[in-house]
């Protein structure tokens, strides 16, 4: 196989043994047209999409127990149409330099963020503000889950007793953002 | 001698019912990245805590010396002012501070200090909040910061160790409520 051209596209020409070896040859490949095959295909990455849907909010309610961690997770839909399906994610909260806090007025509330390429758990990958995640796969197989399985991925929340009972009561709010990228 | 035991534990706390606002979730779109938002909320209600209480025993009191035994306790509050209130009943009569063997009775004193280390604080009256009360504690058991927040005194005067009978045992248990404010 010899590239002919570069950048992108890039453009594959291969000629079949049978035909002559001048047919190869750029000008005359219409002459044994049924003998090359032309392929195409984009660079590494340029065309891999990504799309992550399903998110909902995370409500704690009031916490009974401030000795205990409370733990709220949720199943989402993470889709990459990379040819490994493969995929990173980088999660930011609303703390000081992108930290996972909550804050009511001044007081803030520190939590945790994990991540788990699979649905329906309670526990994975501990998640730090702004550092990505790599080497996740999904299994979605439609972009919304609309089709095949109907969620890919979990995204725990993680209040830790340690940060609740040093927390001043009141009511805590933050917002989470997910960015995922293909790989 | 008397033996009170204090080791009485309360935790009080006023739940919210205020709602919290959040705003609702955003999804991705498909792209190169895609990128979506989570509201997170959660509601820590006011709780105290009080630990680090211990039995008070009085061992062969001279009866023309009035008795005291103070102790440091811990008391954690997680409201925006630290602050909370003690309320102390005995198991006398209508709550009453009072120490018995059978039908003998003898009167005891409680008080209480803000701050540890004290060996004397306000007094209380049986089933009446002493308010106005802040704590220093960071932790709910003390177990980081200040290792205790406040003074538990017991008091036996003179005059009712005389009037105890000799040789004979008096007890009776304190309960202490503490709540947050």
């Amino acid at each position: 196989m010899r590239p002919v051209a570069t950048g992108c596209p890039t453009v594959h020409v291969e000629a079949a043994r049978r035909c002559p070896p001048a047919a190869a040859v750029a000008g005359r490949l219409l002459l044994c047209i049924g003998a090359v095959a032309v392929s195409w295909s984009a660079p590494a990455g340029a065309a891999d999409k990504v799309r992550l849907s399903g998110l909902a909010d995370l409500a704690f309610g009031t916490i009974g127990n401030l000795g205990l961690d409370a733990v709220r997770a949720e199943d989402v839909c993470m889709f990459s149409n990379s040819p490994t399906s493969g995929y990173h994610v980088t999660a930011t909260g609303t703390g000081p330099g992108a930290s996972f806090e909550l804050s009511s007025g001044t007081d803030a509330l520190a939590y945790d963020v994990a991540w788990n390429s699979t649905p329906g758990q309670s526990s994975g990958t501990i998640l730090l503000p702004n550092v990505p995640l790599t080497g996740q796969t999904s299994s979605a197989t439609q972009q919304t889950c609309n089709s095949g399985p109907a969620t890919s991925a979990s995204l725990i929340v993680i209040l830790r007793s340690t940060a609740l009972s040093s927390a001043i009561a009141g009511n805590y709010t933050g917002t989470l953002t997910l960015i995922v990228g293909p790989e | 001698m008397f033996k009170a035991r204090l080791g009485r534990l309360v935790l009080a706390g006023i739940l919210s019912t205020a709602s919290i606002g959040a705003s609702a979730a955003t999804q991705g779109s498909l792209g190169a990245t895609s990128t979506g938002t989570v509201s997170i909320s959660a509601s820590v209600p006011n709780r105290v805590q009080l630990t680090g209480v211990t039995d008070v025993a009085f061992a062969n009191q001279d009866p023309s010396v009035a008795a005291a035994n103070a102790q440091n306790v811990c008391v954690w509050s997680n409201t925006s002012t630290r602050g909370y209130n003690v309320t102390a009943t005995g198991s006398g009569t209508a709550s009453a501070f009072t120490l018995a063997n059978g039908a003998l009775t003898v009167p005891y004193s409680v008080e209480w200090a803000g701050s540890s280390g004290a060996s004397s604080g306000t007094a209380l009256a049986a089933g009446t909040a002493l308010t106005g009360l802040t704590s220093t504690a960071t932790s709910p058991t003390c177990s980081s910061g200040a290792s205790s927040t406040a003074s538990l005194i017991v008091k036996l005067s003179s005059a009712n160790l005389m009037s105890m009978q000799a040789a004979t045992t008096y007890t009776g248990t304190l309960t202490l409520v503490v709540a947050p404010e």
